[in-house]
């Protein structure tokens, strides 16, 4: 068979939008039923799937300059890989999942990709439809170009793509709560929902960890992961969680936060600080950073009888 | 283009669908209105290096303001959750009351402002206790 280098044979997204509304309403009657634990709220499920349409658009305004680049990179490429090699595919799905690894924590650590990616966070549930709460500002941010080291290596730009859907649509499952624990062997070398949950958690223990797309791997090779623990329940969201369900605040609010910042700088290292120091970042250090977050935490940890009192008894829920 | 606008058609009809199923549903966490113990302990959670020694409950329990030194502590309810911010003390003091309701002023693009309904028995600003006005 002769697969397209260019063109993508299938799209894997689209051919799981009707997996995507089969599973959401599975996991919402099971919630109606009490058979397992999942919460959803209207406004913000509509949120949710509504950035999801919106991130579907916005993508269309990139695509142009996207393809452009990744056509010249592989115009210029250094190998040719086979798209109709198994050990191609196994060589993508590595490199594919490493470099997401990379995107991920990049995202996460530095405000300017972070303002990309914070919507995905902004959701206080943990549910399937918090999944599909994709960016509208990805292309603009440029973290695709971490990909264009792949197709300058001779991967397909195609190949590229679907196994970029691949991972996506793997990561859709995961937000859930619905299922606690997979056997050892599976938590070990794959991301779980229990990984997932712990990198959309805001209690400070949990702040930057699990970076991974498919293969929990990376984390625990580079340093970031950190397993859930029974005794501390994940909050979800962000550190500042949103002030309402305005989709175009929970799209752009960090983007006009670095707007803000910006017109206040008073010089380039103010300017560099804001725009690609980690969230959080300030001049005089009056705003909290993760590690900050982290320190305090761990200066009431070494104080407090009982570390995770705090968080359990924090959302009023305790009645659900 | 056509192909495009067919597929978005229609993940917009299944996610009207699914918002219905979800409203339908009825399974968003059961949130009871604030008393003093309950905002403390979200407070304390929200803040847990600040300690209020004032606090104001909003007329509907869906929201509360503490004060911790010179900052006032703000919380309020958005759907089944809680939204947290700082201000300063004497600005929230000052902030306007409209159609019965405080607005305070967040100065934060992601929560720009909280909106708490003050009653008779809650007034703003905060009535303050002898014990608290000699803190």
């Amino acid at each position: 068979m002769i697969l397209d280098p260019l063109k993508p044979a299938f799209n894997p997204v689209d051919l799981a939008v009707p997996l995507f509304v089969v599973t959401i309403v599975a996991e919402i009657v099971l919630g109606r039923l009490r058979k397992a634990r999942v919460v959803y709220e209207v406004k913000d499920t509509a949120t949710s799937l509504l950035m999801g349409i919106g991130s579907q658009i916005a993508g269309l305004l990139t695509l142009g300059l996207v393809g452009a680049v990744t056509f010249w990179a592989y115009e210029h490429r250094l190998f040719t890989l086979p798209m109709n090699a198994w050990w191609a595919w196994v060589a993508v799905f590595f490199l594919e999942d490493l470099t997401y690894y990379w995107f991920h924590r990049l995202s996460h650590e530095r405000r300017f990709w972070w303002a990309s990616h914070v919507n995905h966070h902004t959701s206080q549930h943990y549910n399937l439809a918090t999944a599909l709460r994709q960016t509208w500002t990805g292309g603009i941010a440029g973290t695709w170009l971490l990909w264009i080291p792949l197709i300058f290596l001779g991967f397909p730009p195609a190949m590229v793509a679907i196994q970029k859907g691949v991972s996506l649509v793997y990561q859709y499952w995961i937000h859930t709560e619905a299922i606690r624990k997979m056997p050892r062997w599976f938590e070990a070398v794959f991301n779980t929902p229990s990984h997932h949950r712990v990198h959309h958690a805001r209690n400070p223990r949990y702040l930057d960890s699990n970076y991974a797309g498919i293969l929990i791997i990376w984390d625990r090779m580079f340093g970031t992961y950190i397993p859930e623990l029974d005794e501390e329940p994940c909050r979800y969201g962000v550190v500042h969680n949103l002030g309402d369900f305005n989709i175009f605040r929970v799209a752009f609010h960090e983007w006009m936060a670095i707007g803000k910042d910006l017109a206040g700088s008073r010089s380039i290292r103010e300017v560099g600080g804001y725009l690609f120091g980690p969230p959080g970042w300030s001049p005089d250090g009056s705003r909290d950073t993760s590690a900050t977050l982290k320190a305090k935490w761990r200066a009431r940890e070494a104080t407090t009888v009982s570390p995770s009192a705090a968080a359990e008894t924090v959302p009023l829920q305790a009645a659900e | 283009m056509n192909e495009t606008l067919i597929k978005l058609a229609v993940s917009a009809g299944f996610v009207v669908f699914m918002i219905v199923v979800a409203g339908l549903a009825r399974i968003a966490r059961p949130v009871a209105p604030l008393d003093e113990s309950t905002a403390r302990a979200l407070l304390a959670a929200e803040f847990p290096d600040r300690t209020p020694d004032l606090m104001w409950i909003a007329g509907d329990g869906a929201g509360a303001v503490g004060r911790a030194g010179a900052e006032a502590l703000v919380v309020y309810r958005l759907g089944d959750s809680w939204v947290a911010r700082t201000m300063p003390w004497t600005l929230a003091l000052r902030a306007p009351v409209k159609r019965g309701r405080v607005l305070l002023k967040l100065r934060d693009p992601a929560a720009p402002m909280a909106r708490l309904v003050v009653s008779g028995v809650n007034p703003w600003p905060p009535q303050q206790s002898e014990e608290a006005l000699a803190a």
